[in-house]
């Protein structure tokens, strides 16, 4: 009885790190996907920080109301594509499939913007973990990208999904822009 | 042994064009109408816009809205119920990118008995707005608007009892657009 009981236990530790390794894993593979599909190279964060530029500490207004943080403090995920050619291997719809079937398993594909033949491309995913919510925005231009993942209360995210056409611009800007006035 | 394989993929085929009606009858019932056979315009279009809200974002979204705001009030008590908010638009440069077809696609599944067509306004120069309703009580309710015009497609699709005079109030929000939908006056009696 008490074998079973602790062989119970031994899988269920054993299994959870891997399941947060995989919950975690999602914004690398996005990132990844968007390299090999696009052939280019990102920048995370720390490299951007070493060259001189502050980490996010802008205040993003929503939907008209006081400016205020969205993410939650350090759970910002930032990798930028910048002064790249981004061209594609395949049609750009090829792209955004493989893209929601990589987070197809947890996430939810929440808002998806494809302009001018593709030349700019916005997806918003979502994906409950406990009382948060974890966002992932992915952002293409035609020689820019970048890709966001941070977790917000489920009260922001009420305030977020008002507007979505503004969703990922706003948690973008939350994460990247620098806020002179700090 | 050649008659019973013809027999074998008659029998599947018709098992699975059973089970695609079905699925598509079923979720129609449910309010929820099918977009995913539209996707080829993406490729065509100059913009394309898809909002997908499910039941979970909606009940978050109605317990979390501020109950101190006058309009957040109003939009708290609309979406209360509902279980999900689908929207896809398609803007196109030229003419003729979409057909008649991809609109029928989406009019096939609202002519069920379920359904009652309760807008119907066509202008050759501005385009046709369709708006139907789910009018079985005994079912969940839900609303279905078809914008179209020569370069542009908009299908909106709310699932839950909707209040067509209030339907205003949710425009510009959760992705809806500005659609100036106004319900309908019965006709006066003579």
């Amino acid at each position: 009885m008490n074998r079973a009981i602790i062989h119970g236990l031994t899988i269920l530790v054993l299994l959870m790190p891997a399941t947060s390794a995989a919950k975690g894993d999602d914004f690398k593979m996005v990132v990844k996907t968007i390299e090999q599909f696009y052939n280019v190279k990102h920048r995370s964060l720390p490299f951007l920080a070493k060259a001189g530029l502050k980490t996010a500490t802008a205040a993003a207004r929503i939907a008209g109301g006081t400016p205020k943080r969205v993410a939650e403090a350090g759970s910002v995920k930032v990798a930028f594509f910048e002064e790249q050619e981004f061209i594609p291997r395949g049609k750009v719809s090829d792209f955004r499939q493989s893209l929601t079937a990589l987070l197809s398993n947890e996430w939810t594909p929440f808002i998806q913007t494809v302009s001018a033949k593709g030349e700019e491309q916005n997806f918003v995913f979502l994906r409950a973990v406990g009382e948060k919510w974890n966002v992932l925005v992915v952002t293409i231009g035609k020689h820019e990208g970048v890709v966001v993942q941070v977790n917000v209360s489920q009260q922001t995210l009420a305030q977020l999904l008002k507007d979505p056409d503004e969703l990922g611009k706003t948690i973008t800007d939350d994460a990247t822009i620098v806020d002179d006035q700090e | 042994m050649k008659s019973l394989l013809i027999k074998s993929s008659t029998c599947a085929t018709l098992a699975l064009l059973f089970l695609f009606g079905t699925t598509l009858s079923a979720s129609a019932q449910d309010g929820r109408i099918q977009l995913g056979q539209l996707e080829h315009l993406t490729a065509k279009a100059s913009d394309t816009i898809t909002v997908n809200l499910d039941e979970k974002l909606m009940q978050i979204a109605a317990k979390f809205l501020s109950g101190a705001d006058e309009d957040e009030i109003k939009v708290k008590e609309l979406i209360n119920g509902l279980k999900g908010i689908y929207v896809k638009s398609f803007e196109f440069e030229r003419e003729g990118d979409y057909t008649t077809a991809d609109l029928e696609s989406i009019r096939t599944q609202l002519r069920g008995p379920s359904w009652s067509k309760i807008v119907n306004i066509t202008s050759k120069k501005d385009g046709s707005l369709e708006v139907y309703l789910m009018s079985d009580t005994s079912k969940l309710g839900g609303l279905a608007i078809l914008v179209s015009d020569p370069k542009e497609l908009t299908i909106v699709n709310i699932i839950g009892p909707v209040d067509l005079d209030k339907l205003s109030q949710l425009e510009g929000k959760f992705g809806i657009p500005e659609l100036n939908v106004t319900k309908p006056k019965n006709k006066p009696r003579n």
